[in-house]
């Protein structure tokens, strides 16, 4: 039997001292959502596993401040239904509520959510576990094997972001949302607590595609807060291959303040079409001081995607998401109040 | 008795199902039971060199490996991804994985064909059938539509995977397994094993899903009994999804190229139909059946077909719920529509003037059928009048683009000899011993109905044993013909009882139900046997049916008459119009099936059926990389299948007049039929909303940006 041991740590510095004293095959378990899913697929071969979820404190929800505080190990559910959430920001809680399906939500964390790994299927199904049977070389996998996407079926590849090593697309919804709301994300690891913001938490895949986040493997997320805006007119909007249980073919979270007719400003990001949560500056700025029409809005979802790079197969994805971007910004605009 | 209603009950094991009292062959366990997984082969074609098996019995828990030198099937040679190379045995399923993890086998690879295009594919002809003169008819014509439809490559993936549990006691091998055709596994281990059939048994009482996926032997339950027997313990297997992906069948990608000829007043005068499929040589899902049930559905008297196969390295395909007419359906229900515009007449209209009645294949009538009903009903129901034909005519007021399409689906009605085993005794128990699978289709219920309706019997103590060689003879449920053959036998046996019993009881039967007579005459119980045959069936199909299931069968073209089951399905779709995300808020389906025998269960299969036809045409295909030849969306994830989110509102509807010719009990199937229709009914609403008419399944997004 191949042995995995199990601590299950009381505090944050337990925690990251039995990660260190463990090594490099170690991993934090909080939701167990995707280390689980990614362990039978022997994408994950883990010899130390350290839970997380017995730490106080450390799934609060904090909506009283001047920031909204989620404790990295508060649950997608939990988040999305808090009123404060659901009713002043229904961006933050439409991303979650569009991900994965009820029963998911009640076990995955806030924080372990933003560490999901791609949906890539050469990355997830090629290696070589009894639960599948292809074998693919995939660079995010094993670096320097190559990329089986590039020139293969890439329908749900990215058409931002991608590199000549890899095209896999950053599959979350709630990192997009926190990507337009400038998401700060707490950490603390050996060197003690710091913040970054969500902006500098992923990495592009470049040449060095297996390095998907700018935090050192012993660090954990402890926390994420954003900053309070009139949040209300805002909206996740998700368009995928069924209505439920299924990953952005292209996703749109925009967040946006009107003057009157006037959009006074506009937070743009996009999921499913790039390698990380795709901030859309050029849309943004297309749309700042000008009067929304949807045609202005379907311009601005043009703009976001000038210098996308399409696959095969994925082409299309320029196209529509620059339309769930013109709807997210007419539903978000029609929210105002 | 045929001209009887039944009236509705709940379905009999519902409640077993929803407490998890129900048990499937993944659900037994057995004192000393070891587990199993297989190795799949993870090159495409080629032969395995070496494989060093000491790396898996090094790890704690591992008993055995089975490979090429204990069982020939096992064979180094591999044409496909995921062919299975070994087996290990291990104490724990954890260790039976790691085992399989473990190996490290030395390939020799060959150049493979992975799909239909590409180097080194070739067409190779199969048989086809002419009837009339369709060259003659296509010269003549005013009006010809031409189109290539094309159906992709989809898995049944039931939810209930491959579980085989594996049991001997001395010579007597006792297999658990999900399957739809448990006989004719009990002969292919009979004589794997060189055993006398009735040392065998294949306990199947529940099937978590068949879809034609179950219906043929697996090599891994030999592969399990071998290892059970070597081991002298029980040994389970139950295969993951990725692996099934790759060694089940699986529903062929199929091209059709059709053409449709109408003369100056408007009729259909002839169908040229030609398809080519992917396959395996000597492949048991022939080409050479699309056009058989299609050729049947309206009165077009000139129709040509032919086809091809083109062989491919991937494992075999073989039938998948629709079968043939699935993909055939979709191209000439799509053409029609085309031609339904091209000639400006109404869709529905044009269907309904070429009510078929004669089976030009068979040469010979129709039995009574009641298509154009359907279409009526559904007309009727969906309030098809409100459509207005142009395309992209209808819209809602946020311009979201509306589409109302129809399309029609047959299946043939085949039947097959059957036996049943009625005791009712004086305890207030009921017993049936019977013939069939309980897919979740409700056969058990449809048993059960057809005795509680025509015997005075307590219905919470009915038994009712099907699904278990060890009871009786099970017939292959398979082409849905389980409860329209088992119906009609049971319908009978519950006739010769009551005959019995009258004889029994004379003039002045006591009061009371059958338990309370039979006590107060001193009777434990009366037992009757009774078997039906197939019309133009002779004693020796019962014969067949007690030892083979599926020779018994019979049908849809019988001596003197065809019969088929029909279905009408109207969709409407929206299309939003920025995103063009595809809806279907409302569908209806209305289906002849003859007399309807459980009306709950009916209805079930037909909603299900829906959903399905909505899932082949807007969501499922499987994927594969030509490089690899192996399926990559190999998990119910990646494998798109419609949601309850996907789906709207759903009305259902059942003809229900018997087929006085089919059988006694005029029952005709309905397990295929259900999702016939669908596809070809939103690719034609898609047409209306948007004038773009799209001929390759599935329809996404892309499509229609």
């Amino acid at each position: 039997m191949r042995p995995i041991s199990y601590t299950r740590a009381g505090t944050l510095e337990a925690a990251v001292k039995a990660f260190t004293a463990a090594g490099a095959d170690a991993r934090y378990l909080a939701g167990g959502t995707t280390l689980y899913d990614l362990m039978k697929l022997g994408v994950e071969r883990p010899a130390h596993l350290i839970d997380l979820t017995g730490i106080a404190g450390l799934n609060i929800i904090e909506t009283d401040g001047d920031v909204l505080r989620f404790g990295a190990l508060a649950l997608m559910g939990d988040v999305a239904y808090t009123p404060a959430v659901h009713e002043g920001y229904p961006v933050l809680s439409e991303s979650l509520l569009k991900a994965a399906s009820q029963q998911l939500r009640n076990m995955a964390t806030v924080g372990g959510n933003l560490l999901q790994r791609t949906r890539c299927m050469y990355f997830r199904n090629g290696a070589g576990s009894t639960s599948t049977v292809g074998v693919y070389p995939c660079n995010r996998r094993q670096p320097g094997s190559g990329c089986a996407a590039i020139g293969g079926l890439d329908r749900g590849h990215a058409v931002l972001g991608a590199s000549d090593a890899c095209t896999a697309v950053s599959p979350g919804d709630w990192p997009v949302a926190l990507m337009a709301m400038d998401a700060t994300i707490e950490l603390f690891g050996p060197g003690g607590a710091r913040s970054i913001p969500i902006a500098e938490f992923y990495r592009l895949p470049s040449d060095t595609p297996h390095l998907q986040f700018n935090v050192d493997p012993a660090e954990l997320i402890t926390a994420i807060t954003v900053p309070k805006t009139p949040g209300r007119a805002s909206t996740y909007h998700k368009i995928r291959d069924r209505e439920s249980f299924a990953f952005a073919l292209a996703s749109a979270a925009v967040a946006v303040e009107m003057d009157g007719a006037t959009v006074r400003t506009a937070r743009i990001a996009l999921g499913g079409v790039a390698t990380v949560p795709w901030r859309a500056q050029p849309a943004e700025d297309m749309v700042r001081g000008k009067t929304l029409t949807p045609e202005l809005a379907l311009e601005a979802g043009r703009a976001a995607f000038r210098g996308a790079r399409p696959g095969q197969h994925n082409a299309f994805k320029m196209d529509l998401g620059a339309r769930v971007i013109a709807d997210a910004l007419m539903i978000a605009a029609e929210r105002r109040s | 008795m045929p001209a009887e209603v039944f009236s509705a009950i709940p379905r009999v094991d519902a409640r077993d199902k929803v407490l998890g009292n129900a048990q499937y062959g993944a659900d037994v366990i057995l004192p000393g039971m070891l587990y199993a997984m297989l190795v799949p082969a993870r090159i495409a074609k080629g032969t395995m060199r070496e494989l060093d098996i000491t790396p898996a019995t090094q790890i704690a828990g591992v008993i055995r490996v089975l490979t090429s030198k204990d069982v020939s099937s096992l064979a180094p040679k591999i044409s496909f991804l995921g062919q299975p190379i070994a087996l290990v045995v291990a104490e724990t399923i954890e260790a039976a994985i790691e085992g399989a993890e473990a190996l490290n086998p030395v390939y020799e690879k060959v150049s493979f064909i992975p799909l239909m295009e590409g180097p080194g594919a070739t067409r190779v002809p199969a048989e086809g059938f002419d009837a009339g003169d369709v060259d003659t008819a296509f010269r003549d014509a005013a009006t010809i539509i031409e189109g290539e439809f094309e159906t992709p490559t989809q898995h049944h993936n039931p939810i209930e995977l491959f579980g085989t549990v594996a049991e001997w006691s001395g010579e007597r091998l006792t297999v658990y397994e999900g399957c739809q055709n448990t006989e004719a596994v009990k002969s292919a281990l009979a004589q794997a094993f060189n055993l006398s059939p009735e040392l065998v048994a294949i306990k199947s009482a529940y099937v978590g899903g068949g879809f034609g996926q179950k219906s043929p032997p697996k090599l891994q339950t030999a592969l399990v009994a071998y290892a059970a027997r070597l081991m002298q313990r029980p040994v389970k297997l139950v295969t993951p999804r990725g692996q099934l992906f790759h060694i089940t069948s699986y529903r062929p990608r199929s091209v059709h190229h059709i053409r449709l000829a109408a003369n100056a007043s408007g009729r259909m005068t002839a169908i040229s139909h030609d398809v080519v499929q992917e396959n395996i040589p000597n492949g048991a899902f022939r080409s050479s059946g699309y056009h058989q049930d299609i050729a049947r559905l309206y009165s077009i008297e000139n129709f040509r077909a032919t086809a091809g196969d083109i062989h491919i390295d991937r494992q075999t395909p073989r039938h998948t719920r629709g079968t043939h007419p699935f993909p055939a359906c979709f191209a000439l229900e799509s053409a029609i529509d085309e031609l339904a515009y091209a000639l400006g007449k109404d869709p529905v209209q044009i269907r309904l003037d070429h009510e078929a009645k004669t089976d030009i294949i068979a040469r010979q009538p129709l039995s009574p059928h009641f298509l154009n009903e359907c279409l009526t009903e559904g007309a009727r129901r969906f309030d098809w009048s409100r459509r207005t034909p142009e395309p992209g005519s209808m819209r809602l007021r946020d311009g979201t683009m509306v589409g109302l399409g129809v399309a029609c689906g047959l299946f043939g009605a085949s039947g097959s000899a059957a036996e049943t085993t009625l005791r009712v005794r004086a305890d207030g128990t009921t017993r049936v011993i019977s013939s069939g699978h309980e897919m979740g289709q409700g056969i058990r219920t449809a048993i059960a109905n057809t005795i509680v309706q025509r015997l005075n019997i307590n219905p919470d103590r009915l038994e009712i044993l099907i699904g278990d060689t060890t009871v009786g003879p099970q017939m292959a449920t398979v082409g849905e013909r389980g409860t329209a053959s088992i119906v009609p036998v049971t319908a009978k046996a519950a006739q010769a009882l009551r005959a019995r019993f009258e004889e029994l009881a004379g003039a002045n039967p006591p009061a009371g139900d059958l338990h309370e007579q039979l006590a107060r005459l001193k009777r434990p119980y009366i037992e009757v046997t009774v078997s039906e045959l197939a019309p133009g069936q002779d004693a020796s199909a019962i014969q067949g049916f007690r030892t083979a299931g599926r020779a018994a069968g019979a049908g849809a073209d019988y001596p003197g008459f065809t019969s088929m089951s029909y279905i009408a399905q109207f969709v409407e779709i929206h299309i939003e119009p920025r995103t063009r995300r595809i809806r279907m808020p409302l569908a209806v389906s209305i289906a002849d099936i003859g007399r309807v025998v459980s009306p709950v269960t009916a209805k079930g299969q037909m909603y299900g059926g829906m959903v399905w036809g909505f899932s082949t045409a807007l969501r499922e295909e499987t994927e594969i990389d030509p490089r690899f030849a192996g399926y990559l969306n190999d998990d119910l994830a990646d494998y798109v299948m419609a949601v309850n989110a996907d789906i709207g509102e759903i009305d259902v509807g059942l003809i229900d007049k018997p087929d006085p010719m089919v059988n006694s009990a005029g029952v005709k199937g309905m397990g295929e039929l259900v999702m016939l229709g669908t596809a070809p009914a939103i690719a034609n609403a898609i047409y209306h909303a948007t004038g773009k008419r799209i001929r390759k399944l599935p329809i996404r997004i892309e499509d229609v940006l």
